[in-house]
């Protein structure tokens, strides 16, 4: 009788170590197919930013961007018609630009926020945006809307957003829904006037007269520069420096 | 740590999935008559974020992706069985995931906070934990 009990007793102990050594690695599959999920979760979610991020390529009406970042960057700057900087300031430093190009769009991303904050902020120079239109038939009603809104003292930051939501070159994204976003989102107070003032054949005459003068320049692109002041010859074309540092020596030799 | 009771787990899945499917739910409808969500506390930032182009994905109202990720963790926290401990884990990270990328959207690029967009955000957190928890202490286990 003893010995049955003992094989029984054998054999339930058994069964549970097989039971627990199954439910074991049943769990451990189960946590590798989890780890797996997990991968594929996270590659789900990139796919997702991805596509998601191809929506904002600039150029939208309903989605103006970093309007927060312009108001930091010119606060507290004096802004007359299209001139950034304390008036009188030593030299100043002409910006022949199409608000549709997009080397513009880089250079006023990367290096004209370094020289505003430690030249124009400081008093040393002023910034002289100047339509250069070249890209498309856009380009002159943007330019004069920039105009329009320089007159109401945001000009500059119409045309920094102009840049940061600027589309795809001359994919006729820049009409009047996207101008009317940018003057809004710049702050430009009043909107019936600037509307009046971008469309006034002023304002057009003014785009194709600084034109004119970028080509007088002998300038053939955008953004293109000159500087005038003490130690510059005139207003005298620098064509486009390439580096903040370029940008700035040019400036202190214009103010010497 | 002792984990809690699966039941509890999953008592709390469904409370938080059935309040996401109503907040996602209400996004879409504000959205499909051309409108937005209204914001409770005031202020124009629901109506920003639906305007803006992140509220889109491939032509879709991202509230309509919500519904469907709800919908399915609510299913999940209902049923019981590995297969969905894993599809809720899995969902919920792909919901918690992208909630994360949304909320960055809000603060730092579209600059304006949508309280509905907020608030699936934090349920959508809360399943992640609550998932998490259950699939890390009860897979391979019976049901």
């Amino acid at each position: 009788m003893s010995g049955r009990r003992d094989r029984e007793a054998r054999r339930d102990e058994r069964l549970e170590e097989e039971q627990q050594a199954g439910a074991a690695e049943r769990r451990q599959r189960m946590v590798k197919l989890a780890s797996a999920g997990a991968f594929l979760a996270l590659v789900v979610v990139a796919v997702l930013i991805v596509v998601s991020s191809g929506n904002s390529s600039g150029g939208d009406s309903s989605n103006i961007v970093e309007a927060k970042e312009v108001d930091e960057l010119l606060a507290g700057i004096p802004q007359k018609g299209m001139v950034l900087g304390t008036p009188g300031a030593k030299v100043a430093v002409l910006e022949f630009g199409d608000l549709q190009c997009p080397v513009c769009k880089g250079y006023s991303e990367e290096v004209l926020p370094q020289v505003i904050e430690n030249r124009v902020r400081s008093g040393e120079a002023t910034l002289d945006f100047r339509n250069f239109t070249i890209i498309g038939p856009q380009s002159k009603p943007a330019g004069a809307a920039a105009l329009a809104a320089g007159e109401q003292g945001r000009g500059w930051n119409f045309v920094e957003l102009f840049y940061r939501n600027q589309g795809s070159e001359d994919s006729g994204y820049a009409d009047d829904a996207f101008l009317t976003a940018i003057a809004k989102a710049a702050g430009v107070p009043d909107l019936a006037k600037w509307n009046q003032a971008r469309e006034s054949p002023a304002a057009l005459s003014r785009v194709e007269a600084t034109s004119a003068e970028a080509e007088n320049l002998g300038f053939t692109g955008t953004p293109s520069f000159a500087l005038e002041g003490p130690g510059a010859n005139g207003t005298e074309a620098i064509g486009t420096p390439e580096s903040v540092g370029a940008l700035e020596s040019a400036i202190e030799n214009a103010g010497k | 740590m002792k984990a809690p009771a699966e039941g509890t787990l999953r008592g709390i899945g469904t409370f938080l999935a059935t309040f996401g499917l109503g907040v996602a739910t209400y996004i879409a409808i504000a959205d499909s008559g051309g409108g937005s969500p209204v914001c409770i506390a005031g202020g124009h930032g629901c109506q920003t974020v639906a305007e803006s182009s992140y509220s889109h994905l491939a032509g879709v109202n991202i509230a309509i992706f919500g519904i469907a990720g709800y919908v399915v963790l609510l299913a999940c926290a209902l049923l019981r069985g590995d297969a969905f401990r894993l599809t809720a884990f899995v969902v919920s990270l792909i919901g918690f995931g992208y909630s994360l990328y949304l909320t960055y959207l809000e603060l730092f690029t579209i600059d304006a906070i949508c309280q509905w967009c907020v608030a699936s955000a934090v349920l959508m957190t809360l399943l992640f934990v609550t998932n998490a928890v259950r699939m890390l202490a009860y897979v391979g286990t019976e049901p």
